[in-house]
Formats: structure tokens, sequence, C-alpha cells
């Protein structure tokens, strides 16, 4: 349903990803009226989603982000998506659910920090959004506590790479299950969204999922929205939001086409994840009276461990999340903070042999003989828990893009707790690929998943958003999306945003219907 | 363990029905591209960069070169990023300009020459040496040797496994993905995917 501008509506929703369109839906479905701005487009995956990653690098966020610290965090394929859909667009659809002691590092360890909502107040959003997804899984999962409802669809086939790791992890006596993945292994259908086929093992997730078999939010929850009347506008890039004399948000300022947009609104949703929505508040210098905005960075570690097999695997066939472990969630051995998990993982082929230049500096023949063995390798990642420090931040440069806006300059340095979890893990991670025959075996040090910048908590002092995600500052304007994590967690974020992302607009209809 | 593939598969593939009509399309335009006169790069430049480049993935003798530097020209001319640099480098236009100068620079201070004039022996031991931040050269001592070169490589790289023909090489078919993959286990191929033809060890 089109608004107009000039219409006072309930809510703009900045950001249709994993943050802002459950939410969206959520909002839309009690009633409200709600419009998307989303900075990409609205993609057509049939016709847009070629199997070429050249070709759909175009889903990244492309704007230029300078990246500074001693580890320095790439964007662009990584932790970063553009078009209606997010970042959902291209991420792996792993889904593993947090465990309830992630939340609570600070009481567990003494560092870091707890989350302001235990385990409790999310459980039942993961349930409805692993439902609504349909998520696929294994009939038990091992790990965590007892689910009240099984995963939505049997587990998807394990590819090679994820063969290796059950073998290998099988040896040495590592419990391993299919992972969690929200691509359907069957067809699929939602009131409100439709019919989605079942995943054509095509691998490609990281890219875009041409059929809308994975669950991108443009083929679950945006059509939700969609269908109780919100709006999408993409291609709107938001540069500002006004206050009023009350000091509350009136008007967001979108650019569209080259022209410049106003919409009126009683509320505003920043759902733009973990840059560009501490960007946009930094900006307009808004919400930041505890000066936490744009604090706080954190990344998983997220370690890759690569070997070649004398099995023919063709790393481009399947989910490539097959395999998962979360024996190493409190490691009996650890001698770091919080935990990580284990996954396997297959590649496509420019990404990886891209990441061989950057990680081994291979070139000339050796690069092309390495490269030559790409149907042969299997990888195993790891995404663990990350500390906030002081030293990683992102800030506004003095060097300005495309629309004349500062560039963001982020610090990452990894501290010791994460160095010394991505020792533990290279040598479980070797352990396992030399049990499952391996050779050539190299390491991929990296880290993935940006999050923080604007951490919720109890205390206004510490945190930019209550534990609603409501705005200490400015009482209409809420923020949902990985920046109010105030831990990073030792699982992919994509789950615990949509379930905060529910749990948010809940709390929002709760207080203000 | 060199493995080597049949010429052909990808080509062969790109006319059938295996592939979507938006794969078709990318891949076979980046196929057909005609060598590009540079517009970001100045004549003498592109020269200098190929060459590189042409030590970097090198291509042996071929008479359909994968044209590697062509795509960080065309890159350059529209002023499109990848999402990101390392802030200690300045924007990449100008990290390919001064790198490109830095490259002579310590090819003349090395062996008295130009880059374009040394052996492939001798060109690589510049690269090295530049890869390893041991390159003598005035522009190394503003410009991080290190990222320029890690930043050149990755493009390259990238540009070179993009093209059919170099996905022919290492036997990648994953393209051909219209009926599905039915067949994802270990040792489990479909008949549209090649078998290596020849492995020394």
């Amino acid at each position: 349903m089109p608004y107009k501008t000039s219409e006072l509506v309930d809510a703009v929703v900045i950001g249709t990803g994993a943050g802002g369109a459950p939410l969206l839906a959520r909002l839309a479905k009690a009633g409200l009226s709600v419009v998307a701005l989303e900075a990409g487009k609205n993609w057509n995956p049939m016709q847009d989603f070629p199997t070429d990653e050249k070709a759909q690098s175009k889903l990244f966020w492309n704007d230029e982000r300078l990246s500074a610290g001693n580890d320095p965090l790439p964007f662009g394929s990584n932790n970063s998506g553009t078009g209606v859909g997010g970042s959902t667009l291209h991420y792996t659809a792993y889904t593993p659910r947090a465990q309830p002691d992630d939340l609570r590092i600070r009481t567990d360890f003494g560092v870091g920090e707890d989350w302001p909502i235990d385990f409790d107040q999310i459980a039942h959003y993961y349930d409805e959004v692993e439902q609504f997804l349909g998520v696929s899984g294994p009939a038990n999962y091992p790990w965590g506590p007892a689910r009240k409802r099984a995963y939505a669809l049997g587990p998807l086939p394990i590819n090679g790479a994820g063969q290796l790791m059950e073998r290998g992890s099988k040896k040495i006596g590592i419990k391993t299950s299919p992972a969690a993945n929200a691509a359907l292994s069957a067809g699929y259908y939602q009131e409100g969204v439709g019919h989605r086929p079942g995943c054509a093992n095509r691998g490609f997730c990281q890219a875009g999922c041409n059929i809308g078999a994975k669950a991108s939010m443009d083929v679950t929850y945006i059509p939700l929205a969609v269908h109780y009347g919100a709006e999408i506008r993409p291609e709107c890039f938001v540069t500002q939001l006004i206050k009023d004399a009350s000091g509350k948000i009136s008007e967001v300022v979108y650019m569209h086409n080259g022209q410049e947009e106003r919409q009126r609104c009683r509320f505003v949703f920043l759902c733009a994840g973990t840059i560009e929505t501490a960007r946009l508040l930094l900006l307009n210098d808004l919400a930041n009276s505890s000066g936490q905005v744009g604090r706080n960075v954190m990344a998983h570690p997220g370690l890759q461990i690569w070997g070649e097999f004398d099995e023919d695997i063709r790393p481009y066939k399947g989910i490539p999340g097959a395999i998962i472990s979360e024996d190493m969630h409190r490691a009996a051995d650890a001698d770091f903070v919080g935990g990580y998990l284990l996954q396997s993982i297959g590649v496509m082929p420019v990404t990886y042999v891209s990441q061989m230049a950057r990680g081994r500096g291979l070139w000339g023949q050796d690069l092309k003989q390495a490269a030559s063995a790409y149907n042969h390798v299997a990888g195993i990642n790891i995404l663990g828990d990350c500390l906030p420090y002081a030293h990683n931040y992102m800030e506004l440069s003095d060097e300005k893009d495309i629309r004349g806006l500062p560039k963001p300059r982020v610090y990452f340095s990894n501290g010791e707790s994460e160095e010394r979890m991505n020792a533990h893990a290279n040598k479980v991670m070797r352990e396992i690929w030399s049990a499952a025959g391996a050779k050539n075996v190299w390491a991929f040090p990296r880290n993935a998943h940006v999050i923080g910048t604007c951490r919720m908590g109890n205390d206004s002092n510490t945190a930019v958003v209550n534990a609603d995600g409501q705005s200490f500052d400015i009482p209409n304007l809420y923020i949902s999306d990985n920046s109010t994590f105030p831990s990073a967690l030792s699982v992919n974020p994509a789950l615990t945003i949509m379930a905060l992302a529910l749990r948010t607009a809940d709390r929002f209809l709760d207080a203000y219907k | 363990m060199t493995i080597k593939y049949p010429v052909g598969t990808v080509r062969d593939l790109l006319t059938t029905d295996l592939v979507t009509e938006a794969t078709r399309q990318a891949l076979v335009k980046r196929l057909n591209t005609p060598p590009r006169q540079p517009t970001f790069f100045s004549t003498d430049e592109f020269t200098l960069l190929q060459a590189v480049c042409d030590r970097l993935v090198p291509q042996g003798e071929t008479d359909q070169p994968i044209p590697v530097a062509d795509g960080i020209d065309e890159r350059l001319s529209g002023s499109e990023t990848n999402g990101w640099r390392y802030d200690t480098m300045p924007t990449d236009g100008d990290a390919y300009k001064l790198g490109l100068k830095g490259i002579d620079e310590s090819a003349q201070a090395l062996f008295q020459q130009p880059f374009l004039s040394l052996t492939g022996g001798e060109q690589d031991q510049v690269l090295k040496a530049i890869q390893l931040m041991e390159a003598p050269g005035e522009t190394w001592q503003t410009l991080p040797a290190d990222r320029f070169f890690e930043e050149l490589l990755a493009e390259a790289v990238e540009n070179y496994y993009s093209h059919p023909i170099a996905q022919e090489e290492i036997g990648y078919v994953g393209m051909a993905d219209t009926p599905t993959w039915k067949r994802v286990g270990l040792d489990q191929l479909e008949d549209r995917e090649p078998r290596a033809v020849q492995i020394n060890e």
C-alpha cells in the first residue's frame, strides 16, 4: 500500500534485512501504517541472480569503508548486503540458536557484558522464526536446551565437505550434527508468503538464491509484511532524522533518484546494521548521550582451515554449511572467554582462490597449481565469541563518499582471548582434517560478522538502547539489528537478530497499543 | 598434485539449458568481450600492469588470453570499489598508479632496467621483494608494499578465475545448475561434471 510522504505514518523502518523485515511484518500485522526505506534495489532473483560470483557482487554493500586496527575487517562480500532483504540475500543461512550462557558472559567470566534479557525471553521467538522460515535441521539437535518443537523440515543432504568433517570428527571423538539451515529441504507453504521450492543444492547461498529456497527476507518476512499492508521503498538512502521541538523524531529524510524526500512518522525503527545504523546516528549527532554509539565493535573469530583430499568433493555443490559441532561451546581445556562452534564449509571458486591469494600469498605457478586442486578442497571454520574492547570502534572519517557523507572508519584488533581461541581452534580443526585424510592443510585467519556499536543494556550511561531496543535519549527511536548485541555470541547472528526483532516489535506494540 | 580437466567443458555447457538465461548472459559476455583500450590507466601504465598480471597469474601461450588487467581498468574507470580498503592505503586508483610507479622504481634499483625489459625470473624477483616489503624505491616509503601487493594479487586472481576459460582449467561447472544437483556427496559426480584427464604426482 503506497503512503504519501506528507502523510503521518505510524512507523518508518530503515533497512529490510534480518533486523527490519520481521519487525516490519509484525507492525503491519498489528494494523499500523508502516513504510520501509531500503538503500538497495528490489531484485528479481530469477532474472538478477546468475550463478556467477562476479555478477552477484552487486548484492554487497560496496560503498567504501576504511578498515583500521591490527586486524582490519573486510567489508563488501564480507559483512554487508544491499537490496530488499539486506545481508540475508547472501548469508549462508546457518541458523543455530545462541545458548543461555552466551547471554551471561560477564557473570560467567568477569569480563565482557551480559545481555539485559535472558534466554527464556527469546526462546519462543527462536521457535517462531524457525517454523516461519522453514528451517531444515536434525530431529534431535545435541546441544543447548531442549526444543519445544522439532525443526520445520528434515536436514539437507550432506555434501563432500560435510561428510569429511563427520568422518574426521568421529575418529577423534568430536560430536557432529547436520546443521540447522534456513534453506528448505522440501517445498514449503506459508500463509501470506506462498509456496517456496526445496533447495536445488546449488551451493550459491553466499551470493543470492535464485529460486527462493533460502530464507532471505525478500522471500519470507517482506512478502508477509506487504501482505499485511506495509510499503517497501527500495533505492531510498536515509541521510537525516529530524527532531521536533519535543525531542522526538518527526521526519526521516532520504535520497531517492537524486531527489531529497521526507517521510513524516510517529516512530522510527533503525535496522541498517552495525555500520550504517551507527553511522546515521553519528552523522546526525543523535541518541549518543552515553557516548557509546560506534563503540564496542565486535567480530566473530572465524578462522578457516582448508585441506586437499583424494576424494572428488566438488565444493560448489550442496548447502555450504552442512555439518556443525558445538562441542567447543565450553571446551574443558579452554584458555579463553566463551566458546566457539565448528562448521563445515563449501566454497565457490573465485572466493576460494582469492582467499588463497590473500591468506597464503600464493602467485605464479604455485597459485595455479593450488587452484587446480579446487575440486578436492574442503574447509572447516569456527565462529566464536568476541569481547567488546575500547580499542575497537567506528568513527566518521574526513573522506567523503559519493553522496558527500563521511566514510566510516572501523578499528578492529583481536584481543588476547580471541587470539587464544583461534589458536585452540587451529589445533582442533587440523586434528579433524588430519583424521579425515587431508593434505596441504592451510589456515585462513579471518573475522566474520561485525557486531556492536549501539549496545543494549539497563544503564543509559553505558548503553544506547534499553532491553526493548528503545533509545534512552529519543523515546520514539528504536534500533533492531546486530548493532544492539551486548556480546557477540558464539553462533551465526541472523536467527538471533530476527528473534530479537520480533521481541522488539511485540514490546513496542504492548507499550503503545 | 596437478589436476587437469578437458578443455571446452564450460563453453559447451553455456549453449545448453543446464544454465539459466541470466547465467549464460553473464558468462558469454565475459567470454566474448574484446581487449580493452584503457581509460583509467595511461597506455604505458596499462602495458606495465598487464605484464605484472602475467607474472601473478601466468597464462603461457594461448590464443585467447584472459583479460586480467582489463577488469581493473574498467573498475577504476567507473570509480567502483569492493566495499572497503585498508585505512593505511590511499584510494584504489591512487594506489594502483603509485604502485605501478613503485614497481618500475624497484626494477631500476635492482636491475638498472625498467620492469618490462626484465626476464620473467627477474620480474618475479622484483614482485617477490615487493610482497615481502623488501623492495627498494621511494614509493614504498609511503605506500605499504605488502598491502598493495595483496590487493593487486586478489583482484588479478578474481578477474582470472571469474572467466569461463579459467573455470574450465579447474573443472568448475557450478554454473550448470538448472536440473539441480542430486549427487552432492564424496566422489558422487553427475554426468555433466568433467572428469580429470591426467594426474601427475
